[in-house]
């Protein structure tokens, strides 16, 4: 608090003529008291507009996600050949249905560090809303800034070649993030560790189960130090000693890093444990933002 | 429109290491699993260029006549060698889209970008392939010349404009499979009819000449041969550098305007 005051009343100090009056007058005020802490609180009021301006650049207040009036609209048509005139401005009726808004005119901000889920039924938006944060997909209106290395725990067994290897994946996929090799050879053992695929990882994913593609992609969400971690239903994948597994890392990521995490489930329970914050969506709408027990009776209470 | 066209550009130099290192893993995947893995981009175009020289030198008795003295043999490789990028190109590139499904919507990647890498995985066999190309025009021992230095620039302008068509034509294969089965079903009439195992010169239609003039692929081919076989430079046909470069920047623009409306819309269809 000490250092917070001397660089607020620096900052005033250019500002203001009146600076010798000023320094005279806060160390009358101040001196009886400064031994206690009530000293701090009497002080907060007066350096108030300065400070507040300084702390924004801690860490814990960081922005890491902002939706700013998003809306996505889905075009529909009734075909591609509709489709297909629709991107030369044809618009015939028979074949083109109208337009559906999937998130309409969201605003939130996510501060770094937070856990924040999205309920809603399905169809909501909230996949929607999880996949504008990835970057996949894009806003129709409005902005949604991202400040972090997103991993996405969407649709696990998506995102890889099933051409390649698993190895030859986690590089694959480590370039496309912009990892150097060295930074691949790092990561490369923790995903293999991780997904456990034995003599597997340089078969072709092609000849991979389901499960076993779900491992290699959790593997490699969970490996990349993510600073923004999306979960999307995925821990219903798996066995029950694998789910162990991927809750126990995740809740590891959220303790030992400063992570901020947006998960999407239907079951209150998985969400109650890990987020301390609720988004609820209808309709592309969001109709609730507040505690997760808050959000989540809500939820329960309108749905 | 401008700025359509400045974010592809950027877009594609912010991530042009990704796209290096994916149009590797590019040739890999084509080439794996054979034992003679990346022998094939090399006899695949050799048994092509025999078939046509057979039939054509030994059975029709084509050959074109040499003012050089050069053989028949590197004129129709000076045609033929640009045509495997083009074909690659035309019947791969502008659906390339498809080929990558998830780098469109399940990972963070520009979409021109798309194009880029398979460009340029094509490039690099293309590459490979003018070395060959080169030996075969030193062993019918012709010169070192300055005609040739027209090579490089074309390979440069063949890559740029093969990307565009693929940019603009991969997103609309993307919303509708009709586009994606025109290109390909137009694919083998433009190999015969746009001069890559004969002489569109000696047409003597002017109207004939005139539409193909316009024809991308009779330009690389004959620009190619120029450089290589006739000893003549580019501009000394005009007619046909006016046609490629107005075809040039319809293309442009046509991949501008495209990009602009399917952008955003292609992760959401594909």
């Amino acid at each position: 608090m000490s250092s917070n005051n001397v660089i607020s009343t620096g900052a005033a100090e250019p500002r203001s003529g009146e600076i010798p009056s000023r320094t005279a007058e806060d160390s009358q005020l101040c001196h009886p008291e400064r031994s206690g802490e009530a000293a701090e609180s009497k002080d907060l009021p007066a350096a108030a507009p300065e400070s507040e301006d300084h702390r924004k650049t801690g860490v814990s207040d960081e922005v890491a996600v902002e939706f700013d009036h998003v809306t996505k609209t889905y075009t529909l048509y009734k075909n591609d050949k509709g489709r297909l005139m629709g991107v030369f401005g044809i618009k015939k009726p028979g074949w083109y249905l109208g337009t559906v808004n999937a998130n309409n005119d969201l605003s939130f901000k996510i501060r770094r560090g937070e856990a924040v889920a999205f309920l809603g039924r399905n169809g909501a938006g909230k996949s929607t809303a999880l996949k504008m944060i990835t970057g996949v997909v894009h806003p129709t209106e409005g902005e949604v800034k991202v400040g972090g290395r997103v991993s996405a725990l969407l649709e696990l067994t998506a995102g890889f070649d099933m051409k390649l290897t698993g190895r030859e994946n986690i590089g694959l996929r480590g370039q496309i993030m912009g990892l150097s090799n060295e930074e691949i050879a790092e990561l490369e053992p923790k995903v293999i560790e991780f997904a456990d695929l034995g003599l597997y990882i340089d078969q072709p994913m092609r000849t991979y189960s389901s499960g076993m593609k779900s491992r290699l992609g959790f593997g490699f969400a969970v490996s990349t130090d993510p600073e923004i971690l999306v979960v999307d239903e995925a821990l219903s994948v798996g066995d029950k000693a694998f789910q162990q597994k991927c809750v126990r890392r995740i809740r590891e990521i959220m303790l030992d890093e400063d992570v901020t995490v947006l998960f999407v489930s239907h079951s209150s329970g998985t969400v109650k444990e890990f987020c301390s914050r609720g988004i609820v969506l209808d309709h592309g709408t969001q109709v609730f933002d507040g505690p997760i027990e808050e959000a989540i009776a809500y939820y329960e209470e309108n749905f | 429109m401008l700025s359509t066209l400045s974010d592809i550009l950027r877009d594609n130099w912010e991530w042009r290491h990704q796209i290096g290192r994916l149009s590797i893993f590019e040739l890999v995947k084509k080439s794996r699993g054979a034992v003679l893995s990346w022998g094939w981009f090399f006899i695949k175009p050799a048994m092509y260029v025999f078939c046509f020289w057979f039939a054509l030198e030994m059975g029709l008795r084509q050959g074109a006549s040499s003012a050089s003295g050069a053989p028949y043999i590197l004129w129709l490789c000076a045609g033929i060698v640009p045509w495997f990028f083009m074909q690659d190109m035309i019947n791969t590139g502008t659906d390339v889209l498809h080929r990558y499904p998830y780098l469109v919507n399940k990972i963070k990647f520009p979409i021109s970008s798309i194009s880029t890498i398979y460009a340029t995985a094509t490039m690099i066999v293309q590459l490979m392939l003018m070395v060959v190309l080169f030996l075969i025009y030193f062993l019918c021992g012709q010169p070192l010349d300055i005609y040739l230095l027209q090579v490089p620039v074309l390979l440069l302008i063949m890559f740029v404009f093969w990307d565009m068509v693929s940019i603009a034509f991969s997103e609309l294969s993307a919303v509708s499979k009709d586009v994606a089965n025109l290109i390909q079903a137009l694919s083998t009439p433009v190999f015969w009819l746009s001069g890559v195992i004969f002489n569109v010169t000696a047409i003597n239609i002017p109207w004939i000449q005139a539409i193909l003039n316009f024809n991308p692929v009779t330009f690389f081919v004959t620009s190619f041969r120029a450089a290589f076989y006739e000893k003549a430079w580019v501009w000394e046909n005009p007619g046909l550098c006016i046609g490629f470069a107005v075809v040039f920047v319809a293309t442009l623009l046509f991949m501008m305007f495209v990009y602009k409306r399917l952008n955003k819309e292609v992760p959401d269809v594909l």
